[in-house]
């Protein structure tokens, strides 16, 4: 079950539904009728710039995360992830979206051990463009996440928002993807 | 967008204009401007899905905004008019003056805080104004709190008669929030100007009488401030506690979340004030007499502490423990934290930031993703050719997308909206007078223009100024999230309303040398540009107006289709680098290890306007049939 307080960081580039993964976990933060407060990029950084949303779900004030406090980063984009990894907290968790997940910086993922971080990546854009959209990477990363059982927040109740928040024609791909993304994690 | 009806996730900005229409507004007026834009939409949106029967409208300007709404709440009505902090730096005659006259129905003046800044010029803080107009304002910490307080804020403003400016900063704006949703207030309120020369009308002597009384309004406000519970109050009752913290907006709930995470909640007193002008003094007072010292937090600027008449024991931007620039996000209230607690041996807070990580991630020599334009933008063409056109000249420039030909080199000053004209204007008088007249090419938006270029674009043809203009027309205000303009002639909540092209404006200003292009066609906007210098030079010559006129790519893509030119780089390609450096189309990028440029095929719209930038022609048109 969701621990009471959760802190998320998401990150990407312009035009890659970092907005739409932050309203998935707004809407589960309201299905489970936790407090919920974030902050968005808008304006002149939408323009091909750096995207990052922060979610707080459970009883927070401010809606920005403090660096070095955040539970899990999903990253669409292996650099984005790189520029957002201060924000994690000692044991925090973080799930990138990268073709070569071997390419990431060793010396990076090193201090990330020491810090217990753990780290995966995966091919979420692959996966999700196989199954007819790139745009539904995001979805496929943080089904990801929920298939390895390290996050607090349950198969259920994620789809249930995907269900609700999904626009009608892409509903069944959306959940697809989501499926797909679950599956991978769990044999992680 | 939930299963659970009146309560939502809404961003900031929505749930201000939701605020608007639950306290039974009947005229909303804005400019599109970060972090303000989303509010007009919203509104729309709310006033749509619960039949409201409310005026929305964009209007070309913050000056005109604010008046449009002022008449209406002149005549009786609820009105609220939103922009941008540096929008109200173009309303504030109207401000300035209407807080004299004051209103009958109640006015929301709402001015969205850029601290950082994120989307830009300044990092003004709107309350200041409100000092400087004396005006009553409001400083909302979350979205929550901000539909509450619009509340209360049209009861103070129709009370006593007095337009009230509520200022959101960007964090709240483009903050999200669970909000719990009420039903609207119906207002009926027909519009009924009483007639009141003395008042509407007034001349300096009844000027006078009026400052006399909005000072003695200010008085009273400040005494309903100063017993309100809502908007100011103590947090924590610490008795032991010897230290203060005064704050407010998204700061107040910064600090929260920290003290909390901290667990230093008992160390300290807060006192949250929602309402910085007329400061509750007697409150402010009374809380810094019961501490020995109190750390003013406020974003951005110093209005609560400039207030406080006895600082000895206050803290803040005056004794150096705030930044005076910048954001106060969190890890920066961390610091703040750290040097008060340690100072006042309450804490010791480890300012502990990941040097190591830092470290590491600079190494890796990431690319700076800087802001740029669109694979596509018509502007891109235009900068290209307005550089290859005339690469010696001054570009004077303007506010919007195309702040972006920065990147392009065809941009070299951006001050305010209007200045890309007067800026031109001006530089050309001043080399005049030392008899060297230079090329000068200044560039606006449409929407620019229909803000404030007409008046700049007439002083300069009146004083025999002569330069280059061109009007990147995209036909839509494309920067700030796609709002309509007089050119295509839609109203804000999608109704028909009259197009005013630009032609007939520019020609309406003076000017004599006026031709259209569409900027796609570089070879021909280059020689175009060429004539336009001519005609700045000629004997009977002036100001040369090109209108560079395609829709936006990203509003308009359906403008593309029959006229694609699909572009391939050939072996021809010598990996120079240019068309990246120089073009910085999103959709050309360079392949690293076969050291030549290659196409993105997933943003590029075949605009076909990149076969014109390579100097080896290694960008060629898909001989479709050939292959």
């Amino acid at each position: 079950m969701m621990r009471m307080k959760t802190q998320i960081i998401l990150a990407g580039v312009g035009g890659q539904g970092v907005l739409f993964s932050s309203r998935i976990f707004s809407e589960l933060g309201l299905k489970l009728g936790l407090e919920v407060t974030g902050a968005e990029t808008h304006g002149m950084s939408q323009r091909g710039g750096s995207v990052v949303a922060h979610i707080k779900i459970g009883g927070y004030q401010s809606p920005i995360v403090r660096g070095g406090t955040a539970d899990i980063l999903y990253s669409l984009d292996e650099n984005e992830a790189y520029k957002n990894l201060h924000f994690l907290r000692q044991g925090g968790l973080c799930f990138v979206n990268m073709t070569d997940g071997g390419r990431f910086d060793k010396n990076i993922r090193d201090h990330l051990k020491k810090k217990d971080i753990t780290f995966h990546a995966f091919d979420a854009s692959g996966m999700a463009i196989e199954l007819g959209s790139v745009m539904a990477a995001n979805i496929c990363l943080v089904g990801f996440s929920v298939g390895t059982g390290l996050v607090p927040f349950t198969y259920d109740d994620l789809k249930d928002v995907l269900q609700s928040i999904s626009r009608k024609p892409d509903l069944e791909r959306n959940l697809k993807i989501f499926d797909t993304g679950v599956d991978l994690g769990k044999k992680q | 967008m939930s299963q659970h009806k009146d309560i939502r996730v809404l961003l900031g900005n929505v749930a201000i204009a939701r605020g608007i229409l639950e306290a039974g507004c009947h005229v909303i007026t804005s400019y599109p401007g970060t972090p303000s834009s989303e509010i007009m939409p919203a509104a729309v949106a709310f006033k749509k899905e619960m039949g409201l029967d409310v005026y929305t409208e964009w209007s070309v300007n913050e000056k005109v905004a604010y008046d449009n709404a002022l008449a209406a709440s002149i005549a009786g009505k609820r009105s609220a008019v939103a922009m941008k902090q540096v929008g109200l730096n173009v309303a504030a005659d109207s401000l300035m003056s209407s807080a004299y006259q004051g209103v009958v129905g109640g006015m929301l003046i709402v001015s969205c805080d850029d601290p950082g800044p994120h989307s830009s010029q300044t990092e003004q803080d709107s309350r200041f104004f409100a000092m400087f107009a004396k005006v009553p304002a409001y400083d909302p910490s979350t979205p929550q709190e901000a539909m509450a307080m619009i509340k209360d804020a049209y009861d103070l403003s129709e009370t006593f008669q007095i337009p009230v400016i509520f200022r959101p900063t960007i964090r709240l704006s483009h903050g999200k929030q669970s909000v719990r949703l009420s039903p609207p207030d119906i207002i009926e309120r027909p519009a009924k100007f009483e007639k009141d020369p003395g008042r509407w009308a007034a001349t300096p002597r009844f000027r006078l009488h009026l400052h006399t009384k909005l000072n003695e309004s200010l008085r009273q406000i400040q005494e309903r401030f100063e017993k309100d519970e809502r908007w100011n109050y103590e947090v924590g009752e610490n008795s032991e506690a010897n230290l203060g913290i005064i704050t407010c907006s998204t700061s107040y709930t910064v600090l929260t979340d920290l003290l909390e995470e901290l667990n230093l909640k008992d160390k300290v007193n807060i006192l949250k004030i929602g309402t910085p002008y007329p400061l509750p003094h007697k409150k402010v007072v009374d809380f810094i007499g019961r501490h020995d010292k109190v750390l003013i937090i406020e974003e951005t600027d110093v209005v609560i502490e400039s207030q406080i008449i006895d600082k000895s024991k206050v803290l803040g931007r005056f004794t150096g423990h705030i930044p005076l620039q910048g954001e106060l996000i969190p890890n920066v209230i961390y610091g703040i934290l750290a040097k008060f607690f340690g100072e006042e041996g309450v804490a010791d807070l480890e300012v502990k930031a990941d040097d190591e990580l830092a470290k590491l991630v600079q190494d890796l020599g990431l690319p700076v993703r800087r802001p740029t334009l669109c694979a596509g933008c018509p502007e891109r063409a235009a900068f290209w050719a307005i550089r290859r056109a005339l690469p010696e000249a001054i570009y004077t420039s303007d506010i919007g997308c195309y702040t972006l030909g920065l990147n392009l080199g065809a941009v070299d000053t951006v001050i305010d909206m209007g200045a890309g004209i007067t800026l031109a204007s001006g530089f050309y008088q001043a080399y005049h007078q030392d008899k060297n007249d230079v090329p000068i090419v200044a560039t606006m938006g449409d929407s620019t223009f229909y803000h404030s270029g007409t008046s700049s674009l007439i002083n300069a043809v009146y004083n025999n100024t002569r330069f280059i203009l061109v009007l990147l027309d995209n036909e839509i205000t494309a920067m700030t999230g796609m709002q309509p303009t007089p050119g295509i002639g839609i109203t804000a909540d999608g109704t028909e309303g009259r197009k005013i092209p630009l032609e007939e404006l520019v020609k309406g200003c003076g000017i004599k040398w006026l031709r259209n292009i569409d900027p796609y066609d570089v070879k021909e906007m280059i020689s175009l540009l060429k004539e336009a210098h001519a005609y700045t030079k000629s004997e009977d010559g002036g100001i040369a107006v090109i209108i560079a006129r395609r829709g936006c790519v990203i509003r308009y893509p359906e403008a593309l289709e029959g006229q694609e030119i699909k572009v391939e780089i050939t072996d021809d390609c010598d990996g120079c680098r240019y068309c990246i450096d120089h073009f910085e189309c999103p959709a050309l990028h360079f392949d690293e290890e076969n050291e030549r440029a290659e196409i993105d095929r997933k943003l590029c719209v075949d605009c076909g306007v990149c076969i014109n930038v390579c100097a080896q022609k290694a960008i060629v048109p898909v001989d479709e049939e050939g292959q």
